[in-house]
């Protein structure tokens, strides 16, 4: 039952025009299509909206849909501020900071632009309140962003750290996760639409005593029209623990404004 | 514990990030979105052939400042010959949206981002202009006004005032790029005639259909100076000598336009000249031409201004050598 329903996830995912792009074509967001962004923010005074759904192929337990909106606005100087929430199906059986309604607010602060000495940086700050099911306490995270590019390479890394609230039964009371990725304009030098990335992450588990999630991603991106961008991607968390993603895929757009 | 010590490696991390920040030179990022209207993409959605040769110019800059400085502006074929061929095949290509230009040149805009984001804010511009002449907006020039208000309201808006542009090209390092490449300068060259060009015809056709027709035969001369650059030219074209009527209802934006424009050749002839055979000098005197002479910023003490009374450059172009046989045919 759980690999036909994999196979339709990864059908539907074929079946969508590959798409994606940030609103910017150079930024890449967390999830769009997948979990890295870069140190830059988007452009002072634009607004975007992201929306993803994510398949995730438990390898113990049901499968999970995951709705991802998010609203991105450049609001100040190299500053963007977000509001977002994951929900999920199956949301009791959702252990660790990410619940199923918890209402995020976040700020990314890009430090500067990359030179030829010195990566690009950035810091994020985001706080979770628990507004989802089965979720107690405002949990923070804080992440640590640089993106350094060789050519046309661009290359990232995300470290962050989570503290939960209120955590419950077994469950961490902060955890850390790191994320590499790369990325490259797909189709350069004739075509600037498509930019493809590849991941490869580790986390600590949501509860104490498990082995960290770790595994890895691909993506692509694609530019659709001047103000659309159409992301998909797929990947796997290859050791973990028991409910770990064996499987998941994405497919999300972003419209900019 | 263990919270504990990621905790001091996330302080290290930033630490390190710190004093590294603070030995090389920061610079922020100050990207600013384009200014919102209805009118946004118009040309992209009413004109599409007129905005894909704007697509096409905008790869050419990026190419050629990433080529000159990968090369050291040594290798005349590499230039002349593989980066303008690359730059013809992607005009060919027939993009539909503008291409990513920090794909295009990654080292370039590591060396000198606020000379880019100076060009980013005049490149919006420029599109703004054109949305708003293709658009069915009624009160065009009110929305001008409007633009070029937020226009000015960057810190990276280059003046509205008159420079004199014969003496911005007496630099010791003038000339050098048209000199040492003078295929790729023309090219150049004509990306801005094409640029400047379709403001009058666009503004005199009255529908949509009839600037669709106006602009053809902008286009073909174009592709003429593409296929033939026009090497016998000596100055860039100037925005008072093909959109005469719009440099005079508009002259702040015509003097953005024609200062950007000089601004292109003054770093293209930064990055050709051996008198500056560093990257670090390249960055610093691109930097100081920029801030001291370009931004608006510097108005005040920039001794580049033509003050009133000042010979100005009407006239001045099509600019010939003696001797030579053309000009600017179709405009």
């Amino acid at each position: 039952m759980k690999r036909s329903t994999a196979r339709i996830a990864i059908l539907l995912l074929l079946m969508v025009p590959t798409v994606a792009w940030a609103l910017d074509h150079d930024n890449l967001d967390p999830n769009r299509p997948i979990a890295i962004e870069d140190a830059y923010v988007v452009p002072k005074g634009e607004i975007g909206v992201e929306g993803g759904i994510l398949f995730s192929d438990r390898k113990q337990g049901k499968s999970r849909f995951v709705f991802q909106p998010q609203l991105i606005i450049g609001a100040f100087d190299n500053t963007q501020l977000e509001l977002s929430s994951d929900v999920q199906t199956d949301p009791r059986s959702v252990v660790g900071d990410d619940k199923s309604g918890n209402l995020t607010i976040g700020a990314l602060y890009n430090l500067n632009t990359e030179t030829l000495s010195l990566p690009a940086f950035a810091a994020r700050v985001q706080l979770g309140f628990p507004t989802g099911v089965n979720a107690k306490g405002v949990d923070t995270a804080l992440t640590g962003v640089m993106t350094r590019s060789f050519g046309q390479w661009r290359t990232h890394v995300n470290v962050g750290y989570t503290f939960l609230g209120s955590p419950q039964g077994l469950e961490r009371s902060g955890a850390y996760r790191v994320v590499a990725a790369v990325s490259y304009p797909l189709g350069y030098p004739t075509s600037f639409r498509d930019t493809i990335i590849a991941n490869a992450f580790t986390r600590q588990s949501d509860l104490v005593g498990q082995r960290n999630p770790t595994g890895i991603g691909i993506g692509l991106r694609h530019q659709v029209s001047s103000r659309v961008v159409v992301d998909v991607g797929i990947g796997s968390e290859l050791i973990g623990p028991a409910d770990r993603s064996v499987f998941f895929s994405t497919i999300g757009l972003s419209v900019g404004f | 514990m263990r919270t504990r010590q990621l905790l001091a490696l996330f302080g290290v991390t930033i630490l390190i990030a710190g004093v590294t920040g603070a030995c090389a030179p920061v610079e922020q990022r100050d990207k600013r979105f384009y200014y919102r209207a209805l009118w946004n993409f118009a040309l992209r959605e009413n004109l599409q052939e007129l905005d894909i040769e704007f697509n096409g110019v905008d790869f050419g800059h990026s190419n050629l400042y990433e080529n000159l400085l990968l090369t050291g502006a040594k290798d005349v074929p590499a230039i002349e010959d593989r980066a303008r061929k690359e730059t013809l095949r992607f005009i060919d290509s027939r993009p539909v949206l503008n291409p990513n230009e920090e794909a295009i040149a990654p080292t370039y805009m590591k060396l000198a981002w606020k000379a880019q984001n100076t060009f980013d804010e005049a490149h919006a511009l420029h599109r703004a202009t054109y949305d708003i002449y293709v658009s069915d907006l009624v009160e065009k020039e009110d929305a001008i006004r409007k633009v070029v208000a937020f226009y000015r309201n960057s810190k990276y808006s280059i003046t509205s005032k008159p420079l004199d542009h014969m003496r911005l090209d007496n630099f010791p390092y003038s000339k050098s790029f048209r000199r040492k490449f003078p295929l790729f300068n023309a090219t150049i060259w004509a990306y801005h005639y094409l640029q400047v060009v379709v403001y009058d015809t666009l503004a005199a056709a009255p529908n949509l259909q009839s600037k669709q027709k106006a602009v053809e035969p902008i286009l073909r001369t174009y592709h003429g100076y593409l296929d033939k650059p026009p090497v016998e030219w000596t100055f860039m074209p100037m925005t008072e000598e093909l959109s005469p009527k719009f440099a005079a209802e508009y002259p702040e934006v015509a003097n953005i336009f024609n200062n950007l424009h000089m601004m292109h050749d003054n770093i293209s002839d930064i990055l050709t000249t051996d008198l500056l055979p560093t990257w670090e000098e390249k960055r610093e005197e691109i930097y100081r031409v920029t801030q001291a002479y370009y931004w608006a910023s510097a108005d005040v003490t920039n001794p580049f201004i033509i003050r009133d009374g000042e010979p100005t450059h009407t006239g001045s172009t099509p600019a010939i050598e003696p001797g030579a046989t053309g000009g600017h045919s179709g405009h």
